[in-house]
């Protein structure tokens, strides 16, 4: 408890600097290639556009339980995956891209992943907005359930940055753990439910498996916001189980944290 | 060692000569605040061995694995405006010890306080951002000093005059040669008016010119009476020549602590030639 309270006061105090290091990680990314912030564009569209085509021309899958277009049921569960793998596995090697914040200057470790999740969530609203101008011209309008993403977004920061925290304090301490991480990440996508719906699974212990699974949950909301319009309060169990991994995730986090801060900076 | 310790009660009993401007300038900063203190600090590095072992390890106690001792029991205190060399072979101790006076490396086992902005050439680098050009990496430099935007502006032409980079000021860093890097780190340090300047071994880089350069700067910034320099040299000469006090160090254990000339003469004598 207190070491959290400990991570919570570092960001606090150094909050300026993690905004500024979070505007310069974008700028490092899109910057110094002539395209700049197409590219932030670009990666996601050819994603979106392959799996439309393998998914609805190749497999033809292209029906979803509720009737909308499939480009847009794809989409919506996409684009959060896209901000949630680059958390994985950008969180993963934080401190090895960031290692001389680490090793040669003082400045709070655990700030090191918040500030590359904002800067990844700038890149996400910036996405997000183009996303909302792709429905609006399918005829689907913000409606009051988009309140609700403001929630989800939140929700998939706060797990990914203590993820984030964890996997790079456990990578910093061994490669082998960041190769894990990026061998099992394409695993993760395929097992979560982004590129089927979970409700559409008939055995039932599958289906609850997937339901702890944070990928899917945040998927299912961005659906929820956009598709099924579903308040997050009338799914209990499915924000009870995401409740628990969250739970689960902070005291991960908190106890890599304080396992670990210490040793970080000689072995880097 | 008693030696070393004894000698010293006899200077503070009756100063030479050659001691007096070191026991003036001790003298008036008895009112100055303490800038760094450390408490029976020890520090010591687990070894792995391998890095598989080092991940079992954070989940099970029992990995096989040999502790290094870096720094053993060593207590001192700095005062604000205090000149400190820390003399010392290879693996001494001397890198853990700046180390911990910047924050980047944690004792095992001690206290230590610091005051003050401290600013720290470490092995050689600043730490910068490779992706980032130089003059980028100024201001995120002096933004994580905690300067602000128009602060950082005031001094942005002084040190890019200073690192002398020419076109090279908005190339990024990893395009540098080692020499263009060391030039960068120690300009940036130097211009930000650091309360705590911690220098290791810097000083060895780059042409002759510069190094005078450097060393010119770092003198101007030792007469301001605030900055206390705590500086890690293998070079006796340059040591004396901006230090008043030495601290030399043995297998991590402080053997000796008093003024440079005398703690010069001890390395010399006991260290140096076996």
């Amino acid at each position: 408890m207190k070491t959290l309270f400990g991570i919570l006061r570092d960001h606090f105090i150094w909050k300026h600097q993690i905004f500024k290091l979070a505007k310069s990680d974008i700028i490092k990314t899109y910057s110094g290639t002539a395209f700049g912030w197409g590219w932030a564009l670009v990666k996601p569209t050819v994603t979106i556009v392959v799996f439309w085509f393998v998914l609805t021309v190749g497999f033809r899958a292209g029906a979803t339980a509720s009737g909308d277009p499939y480009i847009l049921w794809l989409i919506a569960g996409l684009i959060p995956w896209f901000y949630m793998d680059e958390m994985i596995t950008g969180g993963t090697s934080a401190y090895l891209t960031y290692s001389y914040l680490i090793t040669k200057m003082k400045f709070p470790v655990s700030t090191i992943t918040t500030f590359i999740g904002i800067s990844k969530l700038i890149v996400h609203l910036f996405l997000m907005i183009i996303v909302l101008i792709i429905f609006a011209v399918y005829g689907y309008y913000p409606d009051i359930y988009l309140l609700q993403l403001p929630l989800y977004m939140a929700l998939m920061f706060i797990f990914f940055s203590n993820w984030a925290l964890f996997a790079a304090m456990l990578s910093a301490i061994s490669k082998d753990f960041m190769n894990f991480v990026v061998s099992f990440v394409t695993a993760v996508f395929w097992l979560s439910g982004i590129l089927f719906d979970v409700r559409m699974i008939n055995t039932p212990w599958i289906r609850t498996v997937l339901m702890f699974n944070p990928v899917t949950f945040c998927a299912e909301g961005y659906r929820d916001v956009f598709l099924y319009k579903v308040w997050i309060w009338e799914e209990p169990v499915k924000l009870l189980t995401f409740s628990c991994t969250f739970v689960v995730m902070v005291i991960l986090a908190v106890w890599s944290y304080k396992k670990l801060y210490k040793e970080i900076p000689d072995v880097l | 060692m008693g030696g070393c310790r004894r000698d010293r009660q006899g200077e503070t009993a009756e100063p030479d000569r050659e001691r007096k401007d070191a026991v003036g300038r001790n003298m008036e900063s008895t009112d100055r605040k303490t800038a760094i203190e450390f408490r029976n600090v020890t520090k010591t590095y687990k070894l792995y061995r391998s890095d598989k072992l080092r991940l079992l390890s954070v989940f099970w106690k029992g990995v096989k694995h040999t502790e290094k001792r870096a720094v053993d029991n060593v207590s001192f205190s700095v005062r604000q405006g205090e000149s400190l060399a820390f003399i010392g072979r290879n693996g001494a101790g001397k890198s853990t010890i700046l180390k911990m006076i910047t924050g980047v490396a944690f004792p095992t086992e001690g206290d230590i306080v610091v005051e003050g902005r401290v600013s720290a050439l470490l092995e050689l680098t600043a730490g910068f951002d490779e992706e980032m050009s130089g003059r980028d990496n100024i201001y995120l430099k002096g933004q994580l000093m905690g300067l602000k935007d128009k602060e950082i502006e005031r001094r942005e032409e002084e040190i890019v005059a200073f690192a002398e980079l020419g076109e090279y000021i908005d190339q990024p860093v990893r395009t540098y040669s080692s020499g263009m890097r060391a030039k960068l780190g120690f300009a940036v340090n130097v211009c930000i008016e650091p309360e705590v300047f911690i220098v290791d071994e810097a000083l060895s880089v780059g042409d002759k010119v510069f190094q005078a350069k450097c060393l010119e700067k770092v003198n101007a910034l030792i007469e301001k009476d605030n900055v206390t320099l705590i500086f890690v040299t293998h070079s006796i000469d340059v040591a004396k020549k901006f230090c008043k006090r030495g601290i030399v160090l043995k297998e991590g254990r402080m053997v000796c602590d008093t003024d440079i000339e005398q703690a010069a003469a001890y390395y010399e004598q006991h260290m140096a030639d076996n």
